[in-house]
Order: C-alpha cells, then structure tokens, then sequence
C-alpha cells in the first residue's frame, strides 16, 4: 500500500461500536496518506422487508411484550442512523481535516457496501456490525468483503486507536508478504514494527531476518524481528494474541493456504490489514 | 482653742533625696520589674494558676495601666515554659457523616507531620493507582469479566439464531431490539412471496418465530441480571486491585502512627474510603479555575476538590511551643475566642468542608493560659456567653453564629467538640467585676479567684527601686536615653503627685510610662546623654499647659472681674471655696464664691443648686447635714427662726461633691453671726454634723488653683488656704507653691473643725459654751446666738400682731 495508490477511502457506518473505530482509523489514514473519504450507510433492505411481514414482532429488551413492528416508523429509525453516522463522519473529518462525502443507499447489507466501495483504494469495515450475537468472529459484510477479493482491506474494531497502533506484520518471502511488509512500513513510521518471519526451516526464518535487517533502513522506526515455523492458522492466531500488538497486516497471497488467512482473520480479535 | 498653725514647707511637699539611689543612671540597672506592692494580687494568681479544678480561673481587677496584664505574664513566664507541652489537635474527614469533621489529638508536632503523611499519600496514590489500573493484570481481568457477558449473551443469542436458521428463520437486529423474519437464500421473504405460501407454512412460520420470540424473550430477560453479575465482578476487581494498590502505603502510615488508637481507626476508614472512590485517582482532575474564573485559589491546586476530603486540617500546631501556650486575645469576638467555620464562594453559593475550620484562641490556649480583657469580650456579641460555655462544658463546640441565628441559609459543619483545658484570666475595671458578680450567676461559678491590684504603692526604698526598674525597662525596650538619678526621684515625686498621697506612688504604670516617653523626647532633642530632673519638669510642666486652656479662660475671665472672685476685702456672708474641674483627662483647681444670706423663718437652709436641679444628691446631702449642724448647736433652747439660702454664685453647670460644705457652714456662721470672712482665703473640706471636717479629693489642684490666681494678683503674704487635716499627707504640691509657703507669702491651714476655721477665717474666735450653755458674746457663736433671739423675738412679736389683727 504505497501512499500514492490510495486516494479514496471508503468506511461503512452503522454506528455500531466497530464501525465507529472504522471511521476513527480510516480518518486517520486518509490524513496520513491525504486521500478523501467516503461514508457508506446501507438501509437493510431484509429489515425493511421483515416489516412488511405480517408475522414481525419486534422484542426489546426492556419491554415485556413484542410489539409489530411499524415501517413507518422504521424508515424513521433508519433515517435517523443515516444522519447519525453522517454527522459523525462530519465531526471526524472535521477534526482529522480531511474532505469527505457520504452516501446513503438501500439493500442487501454485504452486496451494497461492497458494490458502493468499488471505486474506493481501500475499504475500512468494522469486524462485524449491528448483529445479533455480538459474535466475536466476523460480519456478514466483512466476511463477504473478504471472500470477495476486495483488497486491501481494513478490518477494524473497537478498543484500538489507529494514532498509536503497534503494527504486526506478518513475513514469509512471499510477494504477498512483501507487499504487506511495504504496507506496514509506512504504518508503523515512526514507531514500532514487529516482523513475525514464517519460514519452513529456522534456518530459512533466520536467513529472510538477516536479509530484512540488511535492506530495511528506517531510523524513525524500531523493527523487532520474531520467528515462528511456517505452521497452521490456529498456532498462528495463539501466538498473535500472545504477542497482543495491535494492528495485524498480512496478504492472502502468502505462502500460507489463503483459507488459513481467512481462518486467522475470522478468529483474531484484531484489527487487520489485508492487502 | 489653739488654732493650727499653718504648715511647714516639708508638710506641702515630700521631695525624693536622688542620693537614696546607689546607681548613676538607669542604665545600670537590669530592668527587672516584679509585682511590688501586690503581694495579695501575686498570691491570688499564685493560688488560681496552681489549682487545677474547675471553675478557678481568675479575674484579675484593677484600674487600666496599673500593670495587671505584665504581672500575670511576669508569672505565667516563670510557670509555662515547665508545664508539660499540649497535644495537637487535627479536623479531618468523617467519611461516614461529612456533617461532623473528627478531632484527632495527636502528640505535639504530630499535627503537622500527619498532614505532610497524608498529603504525599494522596500523591503516591495518583502514581500507585492508576499504575495498578493501567497493569496488563487488571486489563485482562477486566477483559475477561467484560467478555465473558459478552460470550454469555453472545453465545444464547448465537444458539437461538443457529435453531432459527434450521428453520429457514432469520434473527435480524431492529434499531431498538430482534426481530425474527423467515428467509429464503439469506434474503427476507418479500411479503408477496410470503402471501403466496401455503396456510400451513404460514402458520408453520407463525408457529415457531412465536416459540423464538418467546425464547428471544428468556434470554433477554436474563441480560440485566448478567449485567449486574458483570458490574459486581468489575466491582470487585477494582476493589482489589485499588485495595492491593492502596493497602501497602496505608499500612505504612499505620505503623508510624501505631500507639495512636484515634488515627489509626481514621486511617482505616480513610483506607476504605479510597478503594472506594480509586476512580478519582486515574484521571487528571480538570482545573477547575479554568471552568470557572470566579473560583477561590488554593482549594483546587493539589490534587484538587475531590482530593480535600482526605487532607488533614492542623487545628493546633505545638511543634515549635516551649511549655504550656499563653495565649492574649486582643480581639475576643466569638469567632475568635472558639473558632468559626468559613465558607468559600463558589459558582454564587457557599460551601465549606473540614479543611475550612479556623482555630479559635481557645483551641491555641488549650493546655495552658489566655488571657481577654474583660471589657472588650463584654462588648463582643455573644463571645461571653460562648466563653463560659465552654469552660463550663469542657469542650469548644466550633458554632457558625451566622447560623446559630439563621443569618445565612447554606450548607454548614458540625465539627466535633474538643476537649478543653485552659485556664482563662480576664483583665477588667472593679467596676466590671462587681457588675459580674451582682447580675450574673455562671460568673462566680467559672471565676473563683479574683487578683485585686493596688491603686498604689508605699514609697519606700523597694517601691522606688520599682519605678526606677520600669523607667530602665522602659528605656532599653524602647532603646529611649537612660534617667540619671535626678530624673529618676523627679519620677517618684510625680508618681506621688498622681496617687495624692505623699507617702504612696501610683501603680497607674502607664502614666509613668508616658512620662518617661515625654521626658526623654525634650532631653534627646536637646540632644542629653541622660534624661535629668529637668527634663521630667519639663515634661509635666508641658503636659499641664497642653491642657491649660480652659483653666486659663477661667483665670483670665476672674482677673477681669467676669467672674468675681474677692481675695482682698472682708464679706459678710460670702467665702472663697475651692472646686476641682475635670475636663478631659487634666484635672485643675478653682475658686469659688459661695455667699449666704438668711431672713426670719422656720429653720430652713434652702440650698438654691438644689432648688434649681443644678445640685448632685451628695452636694445636697451636704447642705442638710448644715441644718442639722445649726440645730444642734442653737436650736436646743429657742426655735430656729430663720431662713437661709446657699449659692454658688456664678455657676452655670451642676454641682456636686461635698467638698465644699465647711465652706457652706463658714459662709451661714458669717451670715447669721455678721462677722466678715477674709476673702484672702479659701477653703474645701466637707464637714459632719458635729463640725469635724473631713477629707475631700483633688486638695494639691484646689490649693494650686487658688495660688495661682493670687499670685496674678500679687501676693501679699496674708493669702491662704484652709484644708481638712485628714488630708495634709495627700499634699504634694507644686514648687513654686512650695516655694511660696518658704517665703511666708502663701499659707496652707489644717483644720479638724469649724470652730477653728471660722477663728481663721473672721479673726473671731468660735466660742465655748460656759456651765449654762451659754456663749461668750463677742464670740461667732455668741453673736450668732444674740442674732438668732433677736429673729425669734421677732417672729413672736409678728405673730402676736398678726392674731390681735385677725381678733
């Protein structure tokens, strides 16, 4: 992700928790890399229709009994949350100085966020949005950005600023991971790069750090150089969590099987770059 | 009868022989001023001050300037710096009533060094706080607590969502909660395509999104019961980590203050009371000031507002005290005497706390002596009273008196009570002790022991050693110019002078104080190594005439015949009295004239100052005792057939005393008998009514008074004065007097009787009566007697005339 390949952002909003530290990190990469930004809320058209059912009942957790739900009253809500996360993007951009648009559209929710942020260098999602479960693996929007190619792609989530993320990068001599290396640089400056090199061999491992370390010259960055076997996704997820550094970036075109990075980024409770 | 020969230059005037002194200046001297002279005021503080029970505290009475205030702190100087140091007395945050602030007592020096304790707790505790809070320990715990909700919530909504999902049914989050909706390749049936089902599938779907919904409803009905779950267990990670953070440094303190009991059991509470609010560590507080420009400093700089409650409010601080505190309170309102609660402003309204008690002179004094003067805690509002409550109770209960009388309506303290002892000496007139003792009944109860200090002091070789040690003390306090022994006896006459009494010296210390300051100002400005006799002279001399106006208007205006005042010729009925005037604080000598004249009447002697209102009750007084005079002496064997009438002629304000009352009977003997008095003298003593004269007031001003509008006259040597013989040893009179009588140009008589008074004054003598009682005839009385038949006669032959007339 060089700085010159990235001039429009595009962030989803639904005001969920997630999507906010979306527009948090994309604002802050927007004025980094002086491209503008685009908000994208979507009007689920599954809720719309489920109102329209005669059998829809709404279940609150305050209120005793369900009560039909009214579509009136729910394009009200939706409208509302459109001008909510609109005036959020505003305040944002305002504080971050970076120039912004914002667009509402209507539909399936992963289908119009990809097809909306088609124009866009990089897309920023929250992990997962307003779903039921507050599951801790993906959202159905990102899930499909993911399985969709859409690269690269910022998958953020609540609990982390990206001012003073720690970056994590993850390197095994691949194209893919260069890339990602490259990304990651320029994240991580200044700060702290942590290199996570995957080799077959430790011997190869230490032969890519020792190539690393002789090419990479950033004095305003500290480059800490880990090592781990080349191994399944799992061992990969434990360690990541171990090593707790924030902003994970990686390729799906590495030498690991690209189901094992989707694995990885289904189960990390991190935010992650995929380029 | 022998009449008393006037008196000697000596008897006018009791000199102080300068070669009684062994030093040459004051300088000599130590200026070691004890309490001469008040062995019985000594005693008394002696007693008050070594008794310990309650209820005798002193009152020491006196007039002002006699030095009560210097003996007591000569003595307390003598007995305070053994007495045992008092504690230190702290306000601090009752944690579970704010309303009432405890008192902790701690050992002297303790004070202070508890407030620096708690001030770097609070300080370590912004480090150890959020240090503990911010550890890796804590954000995982508390992520842990936070996603096991979520994971619970999540997993009941997730297993819901899968059973629905079996079904072809979709849980959707609505803006305000779930909704179940059936699907069809993960889109939402459109209604037509949900109409175009069969009945059966419809109520199919019916059926179980109705069975979800009240699932839905189980689960959700059990999330603010796992929330709380959740924020109890939040709850109790902070209380341990803050307890754990905290714990260490507190036990710290505990240790060093382990003998104390009271502090220890603040420092728990105290403990409690931060793990509690451990919030208030972990964020910067805002400056407040900043908020709000009209906020008062100091309150908000270390650590700020919310951090006040666990400072430590130093009540009393006897870290640097040397022995028991004596303690004088200038201003004794209440607020000072037992402390008052302030209150700051803030955003329009007034708020205190603790930190905001002010000590009182009660709570400095608390283990050893104040000292008030009475007269000004009398005229503070309420402090009296506040004074004996205290002392009656034993404690200072700290009371806002603006709420006490609802005067402000806002937040206040209840601090609680110290325990209290002290022992109060109050300063004050006589007249204010003896008002206290008649009308109030606390005051003998809370003041057993009264100090009364001497007016005066014997002249004798200790008592001018005394002046002369004041005089040194005076000197080198006020690094003023030494006495020499001139100076010094000059001192001694004039405090003599001041006590009218030649055989004592006034214990008024502050006039002497004042004289010396005067003195020594005309000998530095003519520049004197040492102040000399004349130095002093100079002084009084000056003093009078700053205060002469008036004196010398009324000289000026009797020399101009204005007032009429004979001292040449001989008069019937008509005498020179001596009256004393005291305007301001100078007090100076004239005559007067007083003239009788009498009728045919029924033994009346109308005093006309009374008659008008202008006469005080004692110058009545003195007036009758005359009509009971003359009738003892001529009305046993014929009725008084007389009226007589008394004036001060020439007088336009009140007159009062009975100073002059020998003068009243000299003037009606003259009256009645017809022999003339000598104008050129005057006289004052009050008389009984045998005829004794007896002692008056004010005798060396009356004496100069007289003297000195003689010698503007001219002297002749037949001028003279007439005085009681009781008063011959108040007589200290000017030099010049003195100088006079040497020169037989002025006279001064002592006389214990009319009858020797009226030989003086006519040159007739009184008279005895022989066996019959009858008087010799060329005598006063003997004549007065001739005179009194002949009005008698009188009278009967006017009422014999009268009755034939009617018949």
């Amino acid at each position: 992700m060089r700085n010159n390949l990235i001039r429009h952002i595009a962030v989803a909003l639904d005001c969920s928790p997630h999507s906010l530290a979306s527009l948090n990190a994309a604002a802050e990469l927007a004025r980094r890399m002086h491209a503008d930004l685009t908000g994208i809320f979507v009007e689920d058209l599954n809720l719309l229709r489920m109102a329209a059912l005669p059998c829809s009942h709404e279940i609150r957790i305050y209120t005793d009994e369900p009560e039909k739900i009214d579509l009136l009253q729910l394009e009200r809500s939706l409208k509302r949350q459109a001008r909510e996360a609109e005036s959020a993007l505003q305040h944002i951009a305002k504080e971050f100085m970076v120039e912004h648009s914002f667009r509402v559209c209507r539909g399936m929710v992963p289908a119009e966020v990809i097809l909306a942020a088609h124009e866009a260098d990089l897309l920023v999602l929250g992990r997962s949005g307003r779903s039921p479960s507050c599951r801790k693996g993906l959202g159905s929007t990102a899930k499909k950005a993911l399985a969709e190619g859409k690269r690269p792609l910022l998958l953020m989530r609540t609990g982390f600023a990206a001012k003073e993320w720690p970056v994590l990068v993850l390197y095994d001599g691949s194209t893919g991971s260069q890339q990602a290396l490259s990304t990651a640089l320029s994240l991580a400056e200044p700060g702290t790069l942590h290199v996570l090199i995957l080799g077959e061999t430790p011997e190869e491992a230490m032969l890519m750090e020792q190539e690393l370390s002789a090419t990479i010259t950033r004095p305003e960055t500290v480059i800490e150089y880990h090592r781990l076997p080349l191994h399944d996704g799992k061992t990969l997820a434990r360690y990541i969590r171990m090593a707790d550094s924030g902003l994970l970036v990686l390729s799906d075109r590495m030498r690991l099987p690209i189901e094992t990075v989707h694995t990885l980024i289904n189960e990390i409770d991190y935010p992650v770059l995929l380029v | 009868m022998a009449l008393p020969a006037k008196l000697t230059p000596e008897k006018l005037y009791r000199a102080c022989d300068p070669q009684e002194f062994s030093f040459r200046t004051t300088a000599e001297l130590d200026g070691h001023v004890n309490a001469t002279g008040q062995k019985r005021a000594i005693d008394a503080i002696t007693f008050s001050m070594g008794i310990r029970h309650d209820g005798f505290n002193l009152f020491a009475l006196g007039p002002n300037g006699t030095g009560k205030q210097s003996a007591i702190m000569h003595f307390l100087d003598g007995i305070a710096p053994n007495a045992p140091i008092p504690s230190d007395w702290c306000y601090v945050n009752n944690f579970e009533k704010p309303r009432n602030p405890k008192a902790l007592k701690l050992p002297a020096g303790k004070g202070t060094t508890l407030s620096r304790d708690m001030q770097h707790l609070v300080e370590a505790l912004f480090t150890v706080i959020p240090a503990a809070f911010s550890s890796e320990e804590y954000q995982v715990q508390e992520k842990d607590i936070r996603e096991k909700f979520q994971e619970q919530q999540g997993e009941a909504i997730g297993e819901l969502e899968k059973n629905a999902a079996e079904n072809n049914i979709a849980l959707i989050r609505t803006p305000a909660g779930f909704a179940f909706a059936p699907i069809r390749n993960n889109e939402v049936l459109k209604p037509e395509e949900f109409m175009q089902l069969k009945q059966e599938e419809r109520d199919a779907i019916d059926v179980e999104i109705t069975r979800l919904k009240t699932a839905m409803q189980s689960i959700l009905a059990q999330i603010p019961k796992w929330q709380r779950e959740t924020q109890e267990k939040l709850k109790e990670l902070n209380r341990n980590i803050a307890s754990f953070a905290v714990k260490p440094l507190v036990a710290e303190l505990r240790n060093s203050y382990e003998p104390l009991p009271e502090v220890i059991a603040y420092l728990d509470t105290l403990e409690n009371d931060v793990i509690e609010n451990f919030d208030k560590f972990l964020e910067k507080e805002p400056d407040q000031r900043e908020l709000f420009p009209g906020m008062a400093p100091d309150r908000f700089l270390q650590g700020g507002s919310s951090f006040n409650r666990y400072r430590v409010n130093v009540i009393v601080d006897n870290s640097r005290s040397e022995g028991a505190p004596v303690v004088y309170e200038d201003k004794p309102a209440c607020y000072n005497l037992v402390g008052d609660i302030e209150h700051i402003s803030q955003m329009g309204t007034l708020v205190t706390d603790f930190t905001l008690i002010k000590q009182g002179a009660l709570h400095r004094a608390n283990g050893g002596y104040l000292l008030i003067d009475a007269r000004r805690l009398l005229m503070e509002p309420l402090a009296y009273e506040a004074l004996k409550k205290a002392l009656r109770t034993r404690h200072i209960r700290i009371e806002s008196l603006a709420q006490l009388y609802s005067l402000v309506s806002t937040v206040s303290l209840e601090p609680e009570p110290i325990p209290l002892d002290v022992k109060v000496i109050l300063l004050g007139e006589r007249s204010l002790y003896y008002l206290l003792t008649l009308y109030d009944p606390d005051f003998t109860e809370l003041f057993k022991v009264a100090a009364d200090f001497e007016d005066e002091l014997p002249v004798n070789s200790d008592g001018k050693l005394f002046y002369a040690n004041i005089i040194s003390s005076i000197a080198k306090k006020d690094t003023l110019l030494h006495f020499d022994k001139g100076a010094v006896a000059r001192v001694v006459e004039h405090g003599s002078r001041l006590a009218e009494d030649s055989t004592k010296l006034t214990a008024h210390l502050q006039s002497i104080c004042d004289l010396v300051h005067e003195a020594e100002f005309y000998a530095a400005s003519a520049k004197k190594e040492s102040v000399e006799a004349g130095d002093v002279q100079h002084a009084i001399d000056a003093r009078t005439l700053r205060a002469s106006r008036i004196r010398e208007k009324i000289r000026e205006a009797t020399l101009k015949n204005q007032i009429l005042i004979d001292t040449v010729s001989e008069k019937t009925g008509q005498i020179n009295a001596l009256s004393i005037y005291s305007p301001g604080g100078q007090s100076f000598g004239h005559p007067g004239k007083i003239t009788a004249k009498v009728g045919l009447g029924k033994g009346e002697v109308i005093d006309i100052e009374r008659e008008v209102e202008m006469g005080g009750p004692i110058h009545s007084k003195g007036v009758m005792i005359l009509s009971g005079f003359l009738g003892a002496r001529f009305g046993i064997d014929q009725p008084l057939s007389l009226t007589a009438s008394l004036v001060f002629e020439q007088s336009y304000s009140g007159v009062e005393g009975d100073s002059a009352s020998s003068a009243e009977l000299y003037a009606l003997l003259s009256a009645i008998s017809g022999a003339p008095i000598r104008q050129w003298f005057a006289v004052t003593g009050s008389v009984n009514q045998n005829g004794e004269v007896q002692a008056i007031g004010g005798v060396n001003e009356k004496i100069e008074g007289f003297f000195d509008l003689c010698q503007a006259r001219g002297l002749t040597g037949k001028e003279g004065v007439l005085i009681p013989v009781s008063n011959v040893e108040n007589l200290m009179l000017r030099s010049d007097v003195v100088e006079a009588a040497r020169n037989n140009l002025f006279s001064v008589f002592p006389v214990s009787h009319v009858d020797e008074g009226i030989e003086i004054l006519t040159g007739i003598p009184a008279g005895e009566p022989d066996t019959n009682g009858n008087y010799p005839p060329d005598t006063i009385n003997g004549m007065a007697v001739a005179r009194l038949r002949e009005m008698a006669e009188k009278i009967r032959q006017f009422n014999n005339s009268s009755s034939d007339n009617e018949e």
